[in-house]
């Protein structure tokens, strides 16, 4: 009879087909990574530097820095810069303390229909985004029967054009966007919290700290590892923000909701301009790149042990 | 499972406004919802009715939401692009489960020159947002020919970083003690992936399923760039045809939304805490 050990000690041409086999087994995966993963990084990083159209025949010609410097000197990508940040801006820290303040109430023992209330504020995070996006641009419809507008009506409010409102249109992206995903940081956020021992709460409590003074000496500290988590994701995700202005306005009125992926959209897949849409592409992997280092060193600089 | 009595002790008038607060909230968050599901009920198709309630109750915008897609393509209707998604969410989910998991196998246990590689090259899939490698991606499955299929909006997927990584993290914690007698009586590392480690990764399998099957039904950027025919459209992409619509014709359009919202909301429903298990654990990706 063979023992384990033995089995371990097998020839070396049954440990070459062992090898083998194991090979077999990861193959699938990175064959599939080698072509539609890996391949296309580096031919990203490639074609930035050539000027490409699969609508002409000619081949890629090499433009150097051709690319990047005109990508800098377009005023277009300069407006979509500054409406991705907006976006950012008007929907980060909203869901971020929405979400925290919903998964602390919601996160009480005592109280009563959790489940349901939990359920409803999750509800938009499992519609899918063009579904959500067009009932919200049905909801902010500039015409009177718009439920925006339906609302401002009651207080007495003239119709707003909202989605037809230069002025207006990002922000009625936020309202949606913070709306679609505010269940999904709750969520996160309530994972987080039943991470933190009950004791801790127990011995606070003991020592006649008030509520709202364990929330904050308590609860905001021991979620750092989960707060840096959902700002990092919710950033980087807010920068590729796409589906919400492709369908509720096609990047309108004028550039006043084009985002990044909205240009890089425009470029690289209407206008076929493959060689600027994948400049785009690589300054925007980068920035993230280096967004998400300057994140980790600011929260690890601020790094408090309790 | 929860922190309790976080904020506990607080005097009844604190509670009666967090629970108003959080009825107005809840309200606020389903509103859009309950106002699409009644304009779709409602009888008048061209002014939309003005109460989140319906007085009138008519299912005619249904029947024309569902055949509303012939009036692009003559043999097609609602139900095609929900074929569609169900098609190509299950085509990319169960081969992927596969897939992933057998990688997840070996990088868990196997002892192979490359190991680490591999599992970085895993964790650096993970790092490379979709829009990078979008437009040679496009021009990799065009070379393939694939622009205009189905196996274009599902091959690409088949593998995933965090789905290995997950399948990794799952196999290291079952006890070798399982394998090695697996290995006494001779039996593959085929073998023992299937009949005794997959098995084992139930819990897994399960959330898994669901992650992937939310990621790939909702998939909406790529088969936007490679999917131009009306019959392979899916769900998602076919939406946008019904946008036409919301000049006028809101009840249909609305109908259409309920249709193609309701069903997810219904297996949200029914699985709650596997579905946000599926959410969280999804969030790990990072």
């Amino acid at each position: 009879m063979r023992t384990a050990a033995s089995a371990r000690r097998r020839p070396a041409l049954h440990r070459l087909g062992a090898m083998l086999e194991s090979y077999s087994m990861v193959a699938p995966a990175y064959m599939i990574f080698l072509v539609f993963i890996f391949v296309p990084v580096v031919w990203a990083f490639y074609l930035s530097f050539f000027k490409y159209s699969i609508l002409s025949f000619r081949a890629p010609t090499f433009v150097g820095l051709g690319n990047f410097k005109k990508l800098l000197s377009d005023r277009v990508f300069w407006i979509a810069v500054k409406n991705t940040v907006t976006y950012t801006l008007g929907t980060v820290p909203v869901r971020l303390v929405l979400g925290l303040l919903l998964a602390l109430v919601l996160d009480q023992e005592h109280l009563r229909f959790r489940r349901i209330f939990r359920a409803i504020y999750f509800l938009p995070v499992v519609t899918s985004m063009v579904a959500a996006s067009i009932i919200w641009a049905l909801v902010f419809s500039a015409n009177a029967d718009g439920l925006a507008n339906q609302i401002l009506g009651v207080f007495g409010i003239s119709p707003k054009g909202w989605l037809a409102d230069s002025r207006l249109a990002m922000l009625s992206v936020c309202i949606m966007s913070v709306w679609k995903d505010l269940g999904y940081v709750m969520t996160i956020f309530t994972a987080g919290l039943q991470g933190i021992p009950l004791e801790l709460y127990e011995s606070a409590a003991i020592d006649g700290a008030t509520p709202w003074k364990r929330v904050w000496h308590i609860t905001i500290p021991l979620l750092k590892p989960t707060t840096f988590f959902i700002l990092v994701t919710q950033l980087l995700g807010s920068f590729q923000v796409f589906t919400q202005t492709y369908v509720m306005t096609s990047g309108g009125p004028g550039y006043s909701t084009t985002t990044l992926i909205n240009l890089l959209h425009t470029k690289g897949f209407i206008q076929f301009d493959m060689g600027y849409a994948s400049a785009l592409a690589v300054a925007l992997f980068v920035s993230l790149l280096v967004l998400s280092w300057i994140l980790r060193r600011v929260f690890k600089a601020e790094e408090i042990v309790y | 499972m929860s922190t309790k009595g976080i904020i506990k002790g607080r005097r009844a008038t604190t509670s009666v406004l967090m629970y108003a607060v959080l009825i107005l909230g809840g309200i606020v968050m389903f509103a859009p919802m309950l106002w699409t599901l009644s304009t779709s009920l409602s009888r008048d198709s061209v002014i939309i009715s003005h109460r989140l309630i319906p007085t009138d109750i008519t299912f005619e915008n249904y029947v024309n939401a569902w055949s509303f897609p012939q009036s692009f393509s003559r043999n097609t209707n609602l139900g095609t692009f929900f074929l569609n998604s169900i098609f190509v969410s299950a085509m990319i989910t169960a081969p992927a489960l596969i897939i992933d998991s057998l990688a997840g196998y070996v990088l868990a246990r196997r002892d192979i020159p490359g190991r680490n590689l591999l599992f970085y090259m895993a964790l650096a899939t993970m790092m490379i947002p979709f829009y990078v490698i979008a437009v040679p991606l496009f021009l990799v499955v065009r070379k393939l020919r694939w622009l205009d299929t189905y196996q274009g909006m599902i091959v690409p997927f088949l593998a995933s970083g965090f789905g290995i990584f997950m399948f990794r993290q799952f196999f290291q914690t079952i006890p070798k003690e399982l394998e090695d007698a697996a290995l006494v009586d001779g039996c593959s590392a085929w073998r023992i992936y299937w009949s005794i480690m997959l098995p084992l990764s139930k819990p897994v399998l399960g959330t898994m399923t669901v992650f992937k099957i939310m990621w790939s039904w909702n998939q909406f950027f790529w088969p936007l760039l490679i999917i131009n025919k009306i019959e392979l459209k899916t769900l998602s992409l076919a939406l946008t045809m019904f946008r036409g619509l919301n000049v006028t014709m809101w009840g249909v359009l609305c109908a259409g939304l309920t249709l193609a919202t309701i069903p997810i909301v219904i297996v949200y429903l029914l699985i709650q805490d596997t579905f946000e298990k599926g959410i969280v654990m999804g969030a790990l990706k990072g």
